[in-house]
């Protein structure tokens, strides 16, 4: 099956809205499918190994949360029976039915999210929020984020050994090591801000900033939905109204 | 309406700001690693957004924020999406901060930071509240347990879980984006637009 970003947003905004409508017992079911998708469905496969890793890392985490949470709101939130005793630790009902719905909402709006991430490579991505209209100097910013979030990290890193070097207590006392904090922060700014002058001025002598959208590729619009997103977004609807209609009946 | 917030951000951003505002966003997102290697219990996240604020302007610290918090979620930390209104509020109320000459003195920048925790624990309450029940997947889920045991609501609760360590975290923040900026050589600020919140003249942008 091939989805398209439009699809996969509709489908986002589908799974948002069951998160925040729906009963725990749908929405829990849905989270399984959601997290499922990941390995069935190849248009919800990973586009790289760091995606995969983030979906991985987050899965084993969020299993933890959602046992350690409904434990714990179980323990601490008294009200209603009195489900068990544990070495003399109560749990409640109350508590752990509210674990239970906060657990499943919070998942499932965070697992609708990551999967659209893995899926979409952010170049892709970023070329559509281009095709919707974003302004041309914000599309160029997103691509030099991507640029720094590269390189970042290797500065830091040379950053942190140099001052170190040069006797920065990096690992005395918790104040000493706050106050090399400055030590480390100002010299990759000022290398920064040094880069992006550099970049600034190649940006102005090339025009970017007089006609910026003729130094970007320009990329076709497709103003028509396509079905599968026309689909998901009548899908909204319905559960939308579906609640809003449960919700005037309740009165 | 559209056009003159386009107009803004397009006098914000000439120059030097855009390579600025893109490595701020990325900054915000990497910060974690240098207090991470100096084994230093804050976060730091939108030390990037006071930095576009402060040199740049405003409407670019919104903007800065929420690519950073879209990024964020798109490198596996879905919740940060919804925080987005929190770090629009931190850009706008520090950028206009920054307009007023706050970041001139060092006790003005303290005062800052604190209102600007303050406001951030307010904003965020209710997102945290309502959208999540209180629990974020961090280890400040705790204190909101914690709070709620001993009787409180679940928005209040989540308030004063925010008010025990946003401001903290946003005073040292301001802190060090106030050290940074005057550490940094005059000439190269000047490529900067919001470089003039820094000189003891009255700034142009003053309201």
């Amino acid at each position: 099956m091939r989805l398209d970003i439009s699809s996969k947003l509709a489908l986002v905004l589908l799974l948002w809205v069951c998160a925040f409508t729906l009963e725990w017992f749908v929405s829990v079911p849905l989270l399984v499918v959601a997290a499922a998708a990941r390995y069935l469905v190849p248009a919800f496969r990973p586009q790289s190994h760091r995606a995969n890793r983030a979906f991985n890392k987050f899965l084993l985490y969020s299993v933890a949360i959602l046992v350690l949470l409904t434990a714990l709101n179980a323990l601490l939130m008294p009200g209603g029976d009195i489900l068990f005793t544990l070495a003399g630790l109560k749990f409640h009902h109350d508590g752990l039915m509210f674990g239970i719905r906060t657990a499943a909402r919070l998942l499932l709006l965070s697992v609708s999210i990551l999967i659209f991430f893995i899926s979409t490579p952010l170049p892709d991505f970023i070329r559509f929020l281009q095709q919707k209209g974003l302004p041309s100097q914000l599309i160029l910013i997103l691509l030099l984020t991507l640029h720094f979030l590269d390189q970042l990290p290797e500065r830091i890193n040379r950053v942190f050994v140099a001052q170190e070097a040069r006797g920065a207590p990096v690992r005395a006392g918790v104040f000493s090591r706050a106050k090399s904090l400055v030590s480390i922060l100002s010299p990759l700014v000022l290398s920064s801000i040094v880069e992006s002058i550099d970049r600034g001025t190649a940006l102005e002598v090339r025009g970017f900033l007089v006609r910026p959208e003729a130094s970007l590729v320009r990329v076709q619009a497709r103003q028509k939905l396509n079905p599968v997103s026309l689909t998901l977004l009548l899908l909204t609807l319905g559960v939308l109204f579906l609640f809003l209609l449960r919700w005037l009946l309740a009165f | 309406m559209l056009n003159s917030v386009r107009g803004r951000i397009a006098n914000e951003m000439t120059g030097a700001a855009l390579p600025f505002v893109a490595f701020c966003i990325a900054l915000n997102l990497t910060v974690g690693q240098v207090t991470a290697a100096l084994k230093i219990p804050l976060y730091l996240d939108s030390i990037g957004t006071v930095l576009v604020a402060v040199l740049v302007g405003p409407w670019s610290a919104v903007i800065a924020g929420s690519f950073a918090n879209l990024l964020a979620a798109a490198f596996g930390n879905p919740s940060m999406m919804f925080f987005i209104p929190v770090v629009v509020v931190i850009g706008a109320f520090t950028g206009y901060l920054a307009r007023a000459g706050w970041f001139r003195r060092w006790y003005l920048v303290a005062l800052g930071g604190i209102l600007q925790g303050i406001l951030a624990a307010i904003v965020s309450a209710p997102i945290s509240a309502y959208l999540f029940g209180g629990v974020m997947m961090t280890g400040t889920d705790f204190l909101v347990l914690y709070f709620r045991s001993v009787g409180n609501t679940l928005l209040n609760s989540v308030f004063y879980q925010g008010l025990t360590s946003d401001p903290v975290d946003k005073l040292i923040t301001y802190l060090l984006v106030f050290f940074i900026t005057r550490s940094l050589p005059r000439r190269l600020l000047s490529r900067l637009r919001g470089a003039s919140n820094l000189k003891e003249t009255p700034s142009r942008h003053a309201p």
